[in-house]
């Protein structure tokens, strides 16, 4: 009798042990499963969060913007009537672009001041998720705000030669709100403005939606993302017909 | 060998994930650009994917839950293959972002095979860590501990059959 009891007992405490041990696992797993799915949730509500932030305080749409928010207006309101709409997608932190502004971009904005073409710039900034840094933000905030006070092309042709020689060391601040203000004669008030918009980041909503909504587009039209891009009457204007700068409109002519 | 295993991915992990965590905007961006998950879909995507990066790489890296945490490992590294594969068949150059006639598709286009055998090289770590996720240096060893039996124990047949032994 003696002997089953103490079996009975021993019997009582393995399977204590093993429910000590089941519980143990049970325990760390979903407390491990807790903290994982609080950080994520957290993680996407700060998320969301900050872009409301951004959205909300002391946003600026730039004056020349189109009412879709897609791109601004080169010399607006000069456009010919039946004038072909030329979209000129671009990253200020891509050589390339940087490349194809040298050859055609003097020819695309005499076209657009002589009205034969109503030309839009949508700035993207996609490649700082490659290069890692917030360059083409910024580059993006600050020709923006140079909108704000009426300088919109002239800033847009002044970053590019002020773009860093290796790819992926990005705009200062000192050269976006500074170096290039000064070189187009932003002085002044005006140039209290273009800070103070420049600082507050208020047109970062604003570039943001027109990178996103850019690569909506150039995902929807050429199944590709890459800059610089040319629309012509929203389809895509094929590199392969490029030549002199001489012979741009009537390029874009044949493909509007 | 576990071991090693679990170290070379877990680190990887957790690197990547802190990269991009204080970083979610661009997280979302390059998820975007690889044109595959919905725009909407995309922002979720983007945000929880470091989070879940870290929290792998740190249990593989502790040796907590290694079978589970290998499977997911691997499962996140299948989905990077499948996902570089499908830009590189498309021709959609990620890296630079730039329409680029001549030399520098080449240099891009050489690095989405470098890609793909970091990440199968990463996948292979963690199918073996899922295979035998036993190793040293583990929480598991703690955390699944066998139970000691009592020094004398007069009928095991009676003790086990209770539960299934891990």
């Amino acid at each position: 009798m003696t002997q089953n009891n103490r079996e009975r007992l021993r019997q009582a405490q393995a399977d204590a042990a093993k429910q000590q041990r089941l519980n143990r696992i049970i325990g760390v797993g979903a407390a491990i499963l807790v903290i994982v799915l609080i950080a994520v949730f957290v993680g996407v509500l700060m998320q969301n969060q900050s872009q409301q932030a951004v959205n909300s305080s002391s946003a600026i749409t730039p004056p020349n913007a189109t009412s879709d928010g897609k791109a601004v207006v080169v010399s607006p309101g000069v456009a010919k009537q039946g004038a072909p709409v030329v979209e000129l997608f671009f990253d200020y932190q891509c050589p390339v672009c940087k490349q194809f502004e040298s050859i055609y971009g003097s020819t695309l904005n005499t076209l657009a001041a002589s009205g034969d073409i109503e030309l839009h710039y949508r700035t993207m900034s996609f490649l700082d998720a490659s290069l890692a840094n917030d360059a083409s933000l910024r580059a993006g905030i600050a020709a923006t705000c140079a909108d704000t006070v009426g300088q919109y092309s002239a800033f847009h042709n002044e970053i590019y030669a002020e773009q860093p020689a290796t790819e992926g060391e990005g705009y200062t601040d000192a050269t976006l709100r500074a170096t290039i203000p000064a070189r187009i004669g932003i002085t002044g008030d005006s140039l209290t403005t273009f800070q103070s918009c420049y600082d507050k980041q208020a047109t970062k909503a604003f570039v943001t939606t027109m990178g996103d909504l850019g690569v909506q587009d150039m995902q929807t039209v050429t199944k590709q993302v890459a800059t610089p891009t040319v629309f012509v009457n929203g389809k895509n204007l094929p590199f392969s017909g490029l030549g002199d700068p001489s012979g741009l409109l009537d390029l874009i002519k044949q493909n509007a | 060998m576990t071991l090693g295993a679990r170290l070379v991915l877990g680190v990887v992990l957790m690197v990547a994930g802190l990269l991009k965590v204080t970083r979610l905007d661009a997280s979302i961006q390059s998820v975007r650009l690889y044109q595959i998950l919905p725009w909407d879909v995309t922002a979720a995507v983007g945000s929880a994917l470091p989070i879940i990066e870290i929290a792998v790489g740190l249990l593989l890296v502790t040796g907590t839950f290694v079978r589970v945490s290998a499977v997911v490992g691997s499962l996140l590294m299948l989905a990077f293959i499948i996902g570089i594969s499908s830009v590189w068949a498309r021709g959609i150059n990620i890296d630079c972002g730039c329409f680029s006639p001549g030399a520098e598709v080449d240099a891009s286009q050489t690095q989405y095979p470098l890609e793909l055998l970091r990440d199968t090289g990463l996948l292979l770590c963690g199918a073996w860590a899922a295979w035998r996720p036993r190793s040293p240096f583990a929480v598991d060893n703690w955390l699944f501990a066998p139970v000691t039996e009592p020094a004398e124990d007069p009928d095991p047949t009676i003790a086990d059959d209770k539960e299934p032994a891990r």
